[in-house]
């Protein structure tokens, strides 16, 4: 067996992480969009919240001058000065690849240039509506087909592990993006139309990140704001949840070498979520917690770096042929 | 397609499919059968799938311009060209006796260059090449042998002989397209496969590892490792490629560092280990800045004392560039019959030595209608094409071997080979060469035909990809054909 170059494991996590965000990023361009065909004008929610949940609002205004559908969503799909922008993140998960063809299937190569071909077509078309939402889908799609090959072909070696790992930090990260939203749909003085359309929002929510089936299967069937929270950070089984993720990373970290210092940092977090109280939590405090889980998950990220990435090697570490 | 076909001429140049006007060659009837009932629709849906397939395949090389470094898709043409099985066996044989007289050479000339004392080759010639590394004097390598990875460069004249026209000894490029040729043709033109046989090429990445690992035979399981200039490198497609299909670990410089015991460990997520044989893509120039050049930021220092301490096994072998000179390439045939005691059984294309006062006359003579390269230079670099040139350029060179004649041959301009090539105006005839591959360690492997680079442009004897070359897919089939259709017949292995 061939142990795995650190460059190489940096190279996968990476891959994996970006086409966790390309996928979540396409399903929640598209959710929104048929979001908002749903509701009024002039809501607390428009196309501008998008650009929130990215905390990209800065970016933004840089170099648009109008919040319109037209400029949000070029600047979110196709715009490759915006790093978050989906172009970015199927860039990135192309060349990544690219660089780690030797340890990765070869179909996965195959499927990342299929994306690359047709975002290359699809991109002048990011203001058409019908063509993006067309695009988003397809975007799913692939992703799901890189996914697909990655889990029937690959062995359950170092390289698989550190995908994994590199999936479920993107998802609890894009998660707590996404959920920063519901202090909106918690907050006292919310408006009266947003009241009405609650529980479209609240699906909505669920939808974006692929939860609403297993939300009405595994805890009730009619929808509930505060127990949709608490099933996206905290549910065991729901393979979306931060909570999950959390509990998947520490599984593949045991598998590495060296483990501990980046396994009690994910320990740290869970511990964080366990003692947040999220049927009681003001819709003020959501917002505090996302930030913190977040800010945690950056400090884990560079604890990984460290640990696997760049770490300092010594003649003393040298392992003898077997 | 039909009446296309036997439209179809090549005027003067031997044609590689095609004996004359609707006539095809014996071995190729059958493909340019199949080809001629097909009706132009369903060609060009072949056409345009072969190109969707490389695009979807990520197929690329790299070309470096000024608005940035573009990744394009690698130019294909769908029309295989046919070498004759027995005419190949013969050509195959030709290469191993050569790379084995070249090995046998570089050996002698870092132990004593007997050939030298024997006066068989001038000693300036080779002690004055680029190519000699004087930090590789006395070594011997696994086997003996220097040169593990050779492409030599092929051609076929007008009078239908094929001429070996240069020996790339250095760092080969091309076999990861020979091998993706044949896996779209199979794609595109599946049916073909089944009216003739068809000498299969994917034997060359096991061929590869099992060369690699004969460079240790020490170890039951050698740790190998492909090193690659990195990821923006033009042919890193290349790499990365065999890499896989070989079973290699693929590296960069960065990765590996060389231990106070002189042993090569890579830098992997539970600390460093050993490697015990790197297959280098890059140049000698590159590979120690302790050794060569020191601004070198590709390389890994050190590695050079972990090779002469036989810790390290390299392929090529460090210094086997020194038979990779045009100047000594006119030798060649001397050192077969030096070192094997056999005329050369693959002829080089004739050459004149400007070193050589009579030869030098002549070729001062002829400037106009020869073609001039300097001793070491690659890529078709620093050369004169003596009739597709200005007479201001031929004045140059002119100059340029009068200062310096040791550096200059001269040889023929040589009339290309061409075959049938689809073009926006149809089927016509486009000049190619042949690169095989030939992988020495233990035993002797060479690739059964190899790359064929097309030069797309009309008359165009360039066949570099990043100036208007493509490639073909590349057939050697056996003048007997059994008929598949009858079972009673047996089918010859």
């Amino acid at each position: 067996m061939i142990t795995m170059l650190s460059q190489v494991a940096e190279r996968v996590y990476w891959m994996a992480r970006y086409l966790e965000r390309a996928e979540k990023t396409a399903r929640l361009i598209h959710v929104h969009t048929s979001l908002l065909m749903d509701l009024p004008d002039r809501m607390e929610i428009d196309w501008y919240t998008l650009v929130r949940l990215f905390n990209a609002e800065h970016d933004f205004r840089e170099h648009y001058n109008e919040a319109s559908e037209r400029n949000i969503m070029q600047f979110l799909v196709a715009d490759r000065n915006n790093s978050s922008s989906l172009a970015t993140s199927l860039a990135m998960v192309r060349e990544n690849i690219r660089t780690s063809l030797n340890v990765l299937p070869e179909e996965v190569w195959e499927q990342a240039n299929r994306i690359h071909l047709l975002m290359n077509e699809s991109l002048p078309n990011t203001s058409d509506r019908h063509l993006r939402q067309q695009f988003m889908r397809q975007v799913m799609e692939h992703c799901q087909c890189i996914r697909g090959a990655l889990d029937s072909h690959m062995s359950r070696d170092n390289t698989f592990d550190f995908m994994q790992i590199g999936k479920h930090i993107e998802r609890a990260d894009m998660s707590t993006r996404i959920l920063e939203m519901t202090s909106l749909l918690l907050a006292d003085d919310r408006s009266d139309i947003l009241r009405r359309y609650e529980g479209i929002l609240w699906g909505n929510l669920l939808q974006a990140l692929s939860a609403r089936q297993m939300y009405m299967q595994h805890v009730h069937a009619r929808l509930n704001g505060v127990k949709a929270m608490n099933f996206l950070l905290k549910d065991t089984i729901f393979p979306g949840s931060v909570g999950y993720s959390l509990a998947a990373i520490i599984r593949r970290m045991c598998y590495l070498p060296q483990p501990e210092f980046p396994i009690a940092k994910v320990q740290k977090i869970r511990d964080r979520l366990a003692s947040a109280d999220i049927t009681s939590i003001p819709a003020d405090q959501v917002h505090l917690l996302m930030d913190s889980l977040q800010s945690e998950m950056g400090d884990l990220q560079e604890k990984i770096a460290k640990t696997w990435f760049y770490p300092t090697f010594s003649q003393t570490q040298t392992q003898a042929q077997s | 397609m039909r009446q296309e076909w036997n439209r179809y001429h090549s005027q003067t140049y031997y044609d590689e499919l095609i004996a004359a006007p609707g006539q095809p060659r014996p071995t190729s009837e059958r493909l340019v059968d199949f080809l001629s009932s097909q009706t132009p629709q369903h060609f060009k849906q072949c056409v345009s799938e072969a190109e969707a397939t490389i695009r979807q395949m990520g197929i690329t090389f790299t070309v470096y311009s000024d608005a940035g470094n573009i990744d394009r898709a690698w130019p294909f043409d769908i029309i295989p060209r046919i070498i004759p099985g027995a005419e190949w066996d013969r050509t195959e044989m030709g290469l191993k006796q050569r790379i084995r007289a070249l090995n046998m050479f570089i050996q002698d000339l870092y132990n004593g260059g007997q050939i030298v004392k024997d006066g068989v080759i001038p000693s300036d010639v080779v002690y004055q090449s680029k190519g000699y590394r004087k930090a590789c004097e006395g070594m011997t390598p696994p086997h003996g042998v220097w040169a593990n990875i050779c492409g030599s460069d092929l051609v076929r004249h007008s009078d239908g002989v094929m001429y070996v026209l240069e020996d790339n000894l250095r760092v080969p490029s091309g076999v990861a397209y020979m091998l993706e040729n044949r896996t779209i043709t199979k794609r595109v033109l599946p049916e073909i496969f089944k009216l003739m046989p068809i000498r299969p090429v994917s034997a060359y990445p096991s061929q590869l590892y099992e060369m690699l690992a004969s460079l240790r035979p020490d170890l039951d399981h050698p740790t190998i490792a492909l090193l690659t200039p990195g990821i923006y490198n033009s042919a890193y497609f290349e790499h990365a490629f065999l890499a896989r299909q070989a079973g290699l670990v693929l590296l960069e410089g960065s990765d590996l560092t060389v231990g106070k015991d002189n042993y090569v460990y890579m830098k992997t997520i539970k600390g460093l280990e050993r490697v015990d044989v790197i297959y280098r893509r890059i140049d000698d120039d590159f590979i120690d800045p302790e050794v060569f050049r020191k601004d070198s930021i590709l390389g890994i220092p050190g590695i050079m004392r972990s090779w002469r301490d036989g810790k390290v096994a390299i392929a090529n072998a460090p210094g086997c560039g020194v038979a990779d000179d045009k100047v000594i390439y006119a030798y060649v045939p001397d050192m077969i019959k030096y070192y094997l005691g056999e005329e050369a059984s693959l002829p080089n294309v004739p050459t004149w030595v400007c070193r050589r006062p009579e030869d030098r006359e002549y070729v001062l003579d002829h400037l106009p209608e020869l073609v001039v390269k300097p001793a070491n230079e690659s890529g078709g670099y620093g050369m004169l094409v003596g009739p597709h040139s200005t007479p201001e350029k031929v004045e140059e060179f002119r100059k340029l071997i009068q200062e310096n004649p040791n550096n200059y041959i001269a040889q023929p301009t040589l009339s290309l080979s061409v075959t049938p090539t689809a073009t926006d105006e149809g089927i016509q005839g486009r000049h190619v060469d042949l690169r095989p591959f030939i992988l020495s360690g233990k035993d002797i492997y060479v690739t059964p035909g190899g790359l064929t680079r097309v030069a797309l442009v009309k008359g165009s004897l360039v066949v570099n990809s990043s100036q208007g070359g493509g490639s073909k897919d590349t057939w050697i089939v056996n003048e007997f054909m059994p008929n598949f259709d009858d079972p009673t017949q047996e089918i010859e292995a």
